[in-house]
């Protein structure tokens, strides 16, 4: 059975609105992007398909598609597409356009974000033990201590190899801040009121 | 002509070190050549001014005996009167042999036993060979051309001849010049940057021709009548006029396909706003594109579909993506989407689709089921799949669906009956062709005044046979070219470039019937078939098979060659029953009489023979290129060149098998819907001649084992020595032949 008719409204809000937006046009579907991406087998459609459900018109779909936050900027896609579409620009701006409008494809990855942001913004720095530990406590410490226990493994390891510092639990003892952190701060409140979306 | 003889070897290369040449000397002598000079380069200058010395000196016929005649033939040219037989001893002997065999009774007995034949063999052609004496057509031969369609390729043949200085007559079949263009609102993009819709440029043609003395324009004429050949055709028109031109350039273009049969599929003629890509055209020609929200365009439809045409006419993607552009460019908010299976974008059109896009257009991929169309609330709609989505999908509030239909030829369908398909049935697959000659009876373009019919041999789909790469305006009548889109569905600039070539060659063809010489593949060939009519049967072999419908025929069934028309492949000889047909330099007779000068051993010997008859055209070549690269086989196989597999004449293979030779093989080309023989039937006629070979075989009590055909490309170098060894193996399971020694 046919689903939705196609609707034009999204596609023009989508070609105006959103980072490299008009890049969509000129995909040919030609699959490159989608087969290119390391993270083929974790999304649900893929940059391709992302781009016919625009020009179908199917907004719920895409803006609340995991794929758009899933994207880790490897650049794989972008560097491949035979007609230039900005691939991960477009993925990263429908993620904006997305939260900008209070929706959240993809819960982990915003949280991961806080996290990650919350990090650099206090320190000036990405500390591999607090960060994880702040991420995996945000669904309450009973499940924070279940997922460190199971990433055990991982942290002897990067122990053993001073890759990270030992800590009892999320500032314990707190993280060391770079020079300068104040000139760092101003910086991202700068960059953080020039962006259409939120931190994150 | 009283011919003075003599024979030049080379022992360069590595001959020399090779090959006995004293007994080479003796064997020549026995054949009839006593004048023999041998020389450590022959192709040297100082080899070449031996034997230009020996010419100014008299010699008029020569045998030389070094490399294949495929190389050196500048150095080995020594003007038309004088014949010039090579005999290939570095490529047929010393590259694909080995200096000694198993079991011979004296080292290298083999190789020169090779050597000796293939030089047995050159000494009789040389000497039943004669000089060609061109022919010359009875009336003063004419260059002008008549070009027939007016359309943008007609019209660029017409004016590419007059440029060249040649006289062109136009016949154009509506009132005006101009063909579909009149009917044109714009061009898609041919120049660069591809981002502009392009004006026709009809006014601008038409003013050339206009202007042009050399072109005779007759508008509102069809042709009533072709008579004649190259270099001589007479025609009548519709308008009463007769005129004579030496060759034809037939740029009738196309016709759409007719949307009337995709009315289950596609509900054309349901709504008035399914229409097609010719209607749309008319609507912008008019300026009619105002007021539309919504169109979808079809692509594809009845193209690439068994049921309907069968091939991608190539253009039809290009003209959506300009309609579609017009419509956005009339109304830029209007939802305009293209419904494909694939886009195809020839040449640079690539560039116009990318431009659709940037406009907006909107692209979905459906699958080879048809889209739905139906109407509600007074707008169309369309339910299709949609693979990128893998789902269906609808899209409605059209104002207007366009079906992108293909073209077809304008010219009559005429297929030869697949006569191999048909195999020992002759009666039937002549049938066959005389049903589907008779289809096509009621339309003609040219009215040819043919033994063989009105109209030009055509592929399965009525494009005018000919080879699309390697002689792509070549149709089956020669001095006759297509050229455009009845040629091959094209665009309009492709059409343009179409039409020059073809009006090239045609005044090619023209020159060369005045000249008395052969056009494609044998270009220049002075030889012609020539008819012993004393003795011929009024069997009609000959009429019916040259594939170029070169022979007419009297009232009394009696051939009328027509050698200007003729391409000289020797189909004719090689069907005629009563051997009366021959070349001035090739004949039944001839290699009749190599086959016979080959030295067969005692079956005792246990020296098994094997003769192959190779196609000049891509078999030898093949051969030519595996012995430089070093290939090698049985020392008891003999070449001899043909000039098409098609003028085999079974008599030689009676000869051959009746003289004690073990095994005969034809080596040609492909044939069938791909052929790649370029006499067109002549491979096919050979595989239909050998089918009946059996009848020959079984009469003189032999294997039908030891005949085979194969078929050699030029891309199959490799398998050469294969084919060879397998049938040699073939022949000594067979055992030898039991006619050696009578
Ligand atoms: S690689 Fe580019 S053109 Fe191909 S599907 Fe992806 S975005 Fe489209
Ligand atoms: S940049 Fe993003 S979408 Fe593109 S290949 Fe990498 S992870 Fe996939
Ligand atoms: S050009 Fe396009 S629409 Fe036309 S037959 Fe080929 S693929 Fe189909
Ligand atoms: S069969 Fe070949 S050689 Fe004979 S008349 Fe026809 S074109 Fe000429």
């Amino acid at each position: 059975m046919a689903t939705k008719a196609y609707d034009k409204s999204f596609r023009e809000e989508v070609y105006q609105n959103v980072d490299s937006g008009e890049d969509v046009k000129l995909c040919m579907q030609c699959g490159v992007c989608g087969i290119t991406c390391p993270l083929r087998g974790e999304m649900t459609h893929g940059p391709r398909q992302l781009w016919a459900l625009i020009r179908a018109g199917k907004r719920d779909e895409v803006m609340n598609s995991p794929d758009i936050m899933l994207c880790t900027s490897c650049y794989s896609c972008k560097v491949r597409c035979p007609r230039g579409v900005k691939v991960i620009d477009v993925m990263h701006g429908l993620a904006h356009y997305a939260l900008e409008q209070g929706i959240v494809p993809r819960k982990e990855t915003a949280k991961f974000g806080k996290v990650f942001w919350n990090s650099i913004y206090k320190t000036g720095r990405v500390d591999e033990t607090e960060v994880p530990m702040r991420y995996t406590m945000m669904a309450g410490p009973v499940h924070g201590i279940f997922a460190m226990l199971e990433m055990m493994d991982i942290g002897r390891a990067l122990l053993s190899h001073k890759r990270m510092k030992f800590k009892l639990g999320p500032g314990l003892p707190p993280s060391k801040k770079i020079k300068g952190i104040r000139g760092l701060k101003k910086m991202l409140d700068k960059a953080a009121a020039m962006s259409p979306g939120k931190e994150g | 002509m009283d011919k003075n003889q003599a024979c030049y070897l080379c022992k360069g290369c590595g001959l020399g070190e090779a090959l006995d040449f004293d007994n080479l000397e003796e064997v020549l002598g026995e054949s009839g050549i006593s004048e023999v000079k041998t020389h450590d380069a022959l192709c040297s200058p100082d080899g070449v001014a031996l034997i230009q010395g020996d010419v100014d000196g008299g010699v008029n016929a020569m045998l030389i005996g070094a490399c294949s005649s495929r190389v050196k033939s500048d150095e080995f040219n020594f003007g038309s009167q004088v014949i010039v037989e090579r005999a290939s001893l570095r490529e047929q002997v010393l590259y694909c042999s080995e200096a000694e065999y198993e079991g011979e009774e004296e080292a290298g007995e083999d190789r020169q036993m090779l050597a000796a034949d293939y030089l047995r063999m050159s000494a009789v052609k040389l000497a039943k060979s004669n000089v060609p004496v061109p022919f010359k057509l009875e009336l003063e031969p004419e260059t002008a051309l008549l070009v027939v369609g007016g359309g943008v390729a007609g019209i660029n043949a017409a004016l590419a001849a007059a440029k060249a200085g040649v006289q062109v007559f136009l016949v154009e079949k509506e009132a005006e010049l101009g063909g579909f263009l009149v009917k044109m609102a714009k061009l898609a993009p041919e120049s660069p940057p591809y981002q502009e819709l392009e004006d026709t440029g009809l006014e601008e043609l038409v003013a050339q021709v206009e202007a042009d003395d050399k072109i005779k324009v007759y508008t509102g004429t069809t042709v009533d009548k072709t008579e004649g050949a190259p270099g001589n055709f007479t025609i009548a028109l519709s308008g009463g006029d007769t005129l004579r031109c030496g060759a034809i350039v037939q740029a009738t273009g196309w016709l759409p396909y007719e949307a009337e049969k995709l009315a289950e599929e596609l509900a054309y003629g349901s709504n008035p706003g399914i229409i097609t890509n010719v209607d749309m055209e008319a609507k912008a020609k008019a300026g009619d594109l105002g007021g539309l929200n919504g169109v979808a365009f079809i692509q594809c439809a009845g193209s690439r579909d068994q049921n309907h045409l069968p091939y991608c006419s190539a253009v039809c993607c290009t003209v959506s993506l300009k309609q579609a552009m017009m419509v956005k460019e009339a109304n830029p908010e209007a939802a305009v989407y293209v419904i494909y299976k694939d886009i195809r974008t020839p040449g640079q059109s690539e560039e116009v689709y990318r431009e659709a896009q940037r406009k907006g257009v909107v692209f979905i991929r459906r699958d080879e089921d048809y889209p739905k169309i139906s109407e509600s609330g007074g707008k169309l709609a369309i339910e299709t799949k949609d693979m990128t989505l893998n789902d269906t999908v609808e899209i409605d509030e059209l104002d207007m669906v366009v079906l992108a239909t293909g073209l077809k030829p304008n010219n009559p369908k005429v297929v030869d009956a697949p006569l191999v398909a048909l195999g020992m049935d002759q009666e039937a697959a002549k049938k066959l062709a005389a049903e589907s000659k008779a289809q096509c009876d009621s339309w003609s373009v040219l009215n040819l005044q043919y033994r063989q019919g009105p109209n030009l041999p055509t592929l399965k789909y009525a494009y005018p046979d000919s080879h699309f790469i390697c002689f792509p305006y070549e149709t089956r009548r020669t001095g006759i070219y297509a050229a455009g889109a009845v040629r091959r569905p094209m665009r309009v600039s492709q059409a343009v470039e179409d039409a020059t070539g073809a009006a090239l060659k045609a005044i090619q063809a023209a020159h060369a019937a005045a000249e008395g010489v052969a056009v494609h593949p044998r270009s220049g060939d002075m030889s012609f078939p020539e008819f012993a009519m004393q003795r011929c049967t009024q069997c009609k072999r000959c009429t019916e098979e040259c594939p170029f419908g070169a022979i007419n025929e009297d009232e009394k069934a009696n051939p009328l060659p027509n050698p200007t028309r003729c391409r000289r492949c020797g189909v004719c000889m090689g069907a005629c029953p009563e051997r009366i047909i021959s070349f001035k330099n090739y004949s039944v007779d001839m290699i009749g009489s190599m086959i016979k000068s080959i030295d067969v051993p005692e079956e005792d010997e246990e020296k098994p023979r094997v003769i192959v008859l190779t196609c000049e055209n891509d078999a030898l070549p093949a051969i030519d290129l595996a012995a430089r690269k070093g290939h090698k086989w049985s020392p008891y196989v003999r070449f001899i060149p043909v000039r098409c597999l098609g003028s085999i004449n079974l008599v030689w293979i009676a000869d051959a098998l009746s003289s004690g030779i073990d095994g005969v093989m034809l080596f040609g080309c492909r044939h069938g819907d791909d052929y790649q023989c370029h006499f067109i039937k002549g491979s096919e006629l050979a595989n239909v001649r050998m089918s009946k070979i059996s009848e020959t075989l079984d009469r003189l009590v032999l294997e039908s084992d030891r005949v085979r055909v194969e078929e050699i490309s030029f891309n199959e170098v490799d398998r050469i020595p294969e084919i060879i060894s397998e049938f040699m193996e073939t022949i000594e399971e067979v055992g030898p032949n039991p006619y050696k020694g009578f």
